[in-house]
């Protein structure tokens, strides 16, 4: 008899387990997704799995944002040398006429993405809108707009939106309540008021990404030198040329400078940097 | 009398001993019935394991990002508080999508979209390889979806992670305790904003009134966090936030390359050979090609080939 109900109790166990799996495998998107998705030409550019150094996604865009505080510069020296002999010295005496400003320096160090995994997941509240014509003149937030009043109403189908973004070929909108995006899917194809025209247009299941692991880390720009604490004794221009001048001196451990920025106490500004090409 | 009722005692107990015996037979039956069931769905429970394991898999980005030369570009005016107190970094991601190059196939890409198309168009080819003439036919490359998204990271510079704070105060008291300590501008700290402490995980994040501060602390890896007459040195890191934006899925489509079947005899020849060849023929409007970019073959093993925006 316990033999009986112990089988049967596993049996009940291993089947919630089955229907668990497939519903987790009809989740993960496949290679190839079977549901439109906008296209994007690719090139065969040589690069074959046996290259290991080759990286097997393209990083573009890179853009890093670095906030200078008012009474400091900064200053890309064209050789790296020169910035590290700079910068052997924390502080520098900077000569002007009778007096002297004392200012620090400090090496550049921002932060760059050194792994990042992401794993993708079909959504249950999202969904891709597509099928936009070329010729369409509305601006990205007039677009959103207009979509998110269309799909917005409950006569349509749609519901309250909760997220709007724009993408290559494509809108995607985020809904606060289930089934919202199933019905929409279901239907498919909707006639939407987009300025004077009515725009066919194609709704389809969104797959979302998830951030499972990003580590950043520190890279040093070897060029750079920031300078801090600057005193407040000498307006914009003049400073800039007195900071040319000092920096340029071969005797005092300087060289050729390719850049040289000032921000004035009470100002703020923001560096801005991105990938070398080539 | 006795002897009847004992007999009919025994032919109860026997009855009830063949019904026990027929009941233990059917349940013997269903026990083994229920067995070789659970059997199967394990079975399948494993089949379905490891096709969820591969799927996965494939539908992960992992990427370890080789180190990128910077250039400074301009100094622009912040428009927003916080644009200030954060080092902002952004970049896109782009996957670039496996092919399986079976042996005795080539790709080669034109670099002209037209060519490509001409070339398909034409079918057969007849490519001379040194000695042997090869009968090779162009096809449209199939290609699988890739992931296209954006990864921004915010770096503060008000606030610092603090962890392995030791657990032996109430928690309103160490609260307390790291505000007096991170503010002690000889030890490098600042005025304090606001702290949020967790006892359990033993970490807190401090936010500074003023930007800058952070970057002092982080100079150095730990922090003295005085309590009572015993100073504790607390871990201290950069506090960081990730997002993801303009995450999507896009589908495949070579415009350029082309897909060069027919080389399966060709197995024990060099690759590179075969595709100098396969160049030069191309190369030549006669043939109906024109400028190649590149030819990659799989003769005697197949390859991954890699595709990109």
């Amino acid at each position: 008899m316990l033999a009986l109900h112990t089988l049967q109790e596993e049996q009940a166990r291993l089947k919630m387990r089955l229907q668990e799996l497939r519903r987790k495998l009809r989740d993960v998107p496949k290679d190839k997704v079977p549901f439109p998705v906008p296209e994007a030409p690719l090139v065969f550019r040589g690069h074959i799995q046996q290259d290991r150094e080759m990286a097997k996604s393209v990083i573009s865009k890179l853009q890093i944002c670095y906030p200078l505080p008012g009474g400091s510069a900064l200053v890309i020296f064209d050789d790296p040398n020169v910035a590290k002999q700079v910068l052997q010295q924390k502080e520098h005496k900077i000569n002007v006429e009778e007096f002297w400003l004392r200012v620090q320096v400090q090496p550049l160090e921002l932060p760059m993405l050194t792994t990042i995994q992401v794993s993708s997941q079909m959504s249950d509240q999202r969904v891709l809108v597509s099928g936009f014509p070329a010729e369409l003149k509305l601006s990205e937030e007039e677009l959103l707009d207009k979509l998110e009043i269309f799909f917005g109403k409950t006569k349509n189908g749609g519901g309250d939106v909760e997220m709007r973004e724009l993408l290559q070929g494509g809108v995607m909108l985020g809904f606060a309540k289930d089934g919202v995006a199933q019905r929409l899917c279901q239907t498919g194809q909707f006639t939407v008021p987009l300025g004077k025209q009515q725009v066919p247009l194609r709704v389809s299941p969104y797959v979302s990404g998830t951030i499972q692991k990003a580590e950043v880390r520190s890279q040093l720009v070897p060029q750079a030198v920031l300078v801090l604490n600057i005193p407040d004794v000498l307006d914009g221009p003049e400073l800039q040329d007195i900071l040319e001048v000092h920096f340029q001196k071969p005797t005092r451990g300087g060289g050729e400078v390719e850049a040289l920025r000032v921000v004035p106490l009470g100002h703020r500004g923001l560096a801005v940097f991105t990938a070398k090409s080539g | 009398m006795a002897a009847n009722e004992d007999n009919k005692k025994q032919t109860l107990k026997e009855c009830c001993l063949d019904e026990e015996f027929m009941q233990d037979e059917q349940n013997q039956k269903l026990i083994d019935e229920i067995a070789k069931e659970n059997i199967l769905l394990t079975k399948e429970i494993q089949k379905l394991e490891a096709e969820l394991q591969e799927a996965t898999r494939n539908s992960q980005i992992n990427e370890d990002i080789p180190e990128t030369k910077i250039k400074f570009t301009s100094v622009e005016n912040p428009e927003s508080d916080s644009q200030f107190s954060n080092i902002s970094y952004s970049c896109q991601v782009s996957s670039k999508v496996p092919y399986e190059l079976q042996k005795g196939q080539a790709l080669i890409t034109f670099e002209k979209e037209e060519v490509a198309q001409n070339v398909i168009r034409r079918g057969g080819h007849y490519v001379q390889l040194q000695d042997v003439n090869v009968k090779m036919m162009a096809k449209p490359v199939t290609l699988n979806s890739g992931v296209r998204f954006q990864v921004h990271v915010e770096v503060s510079k008000m606030k610092v992670n603090v962890t392995e704070i030791p657990d032996i105060l109430p928690e309103s008291q160490m609260r307390d305790k790291l505000e007096l300590s991170f503010c002690k501008s000889r030890n490098g700290g600042g005025e304090v904003e606001s702290v949020e402490y967790d006892k359990q995980s033993g970490s807190a994040v401090i936010t500074f009134v003023e930007s800058g501060v952070a970057d002092k602390i982080l100079k150095m890896k730990d922090y003295p966090l005085y309590i009572n007459q015993n100073c504790h040195r607390v871990i201290v890191s950069p506090y960081t936030e990730t997002h993801l934006k303009k995450f999507q899925v896009f589908s495949g489509v070579a415009k350029r390359t082309v897909l060069l079947t027919g080389m399966e005899d060709l197995q024990k020849t060099d690759e590179e050979t075969v595709g100098d060849f396969i160049n030069i023929h191309f190369q030549r409007e006669k043939n109906g090609g024109g400028e190649v970019e590149v030819v990659t073959c799989s003769l005697g093993q197949s390859h991954i080939a890699y595709f990109e925006e």
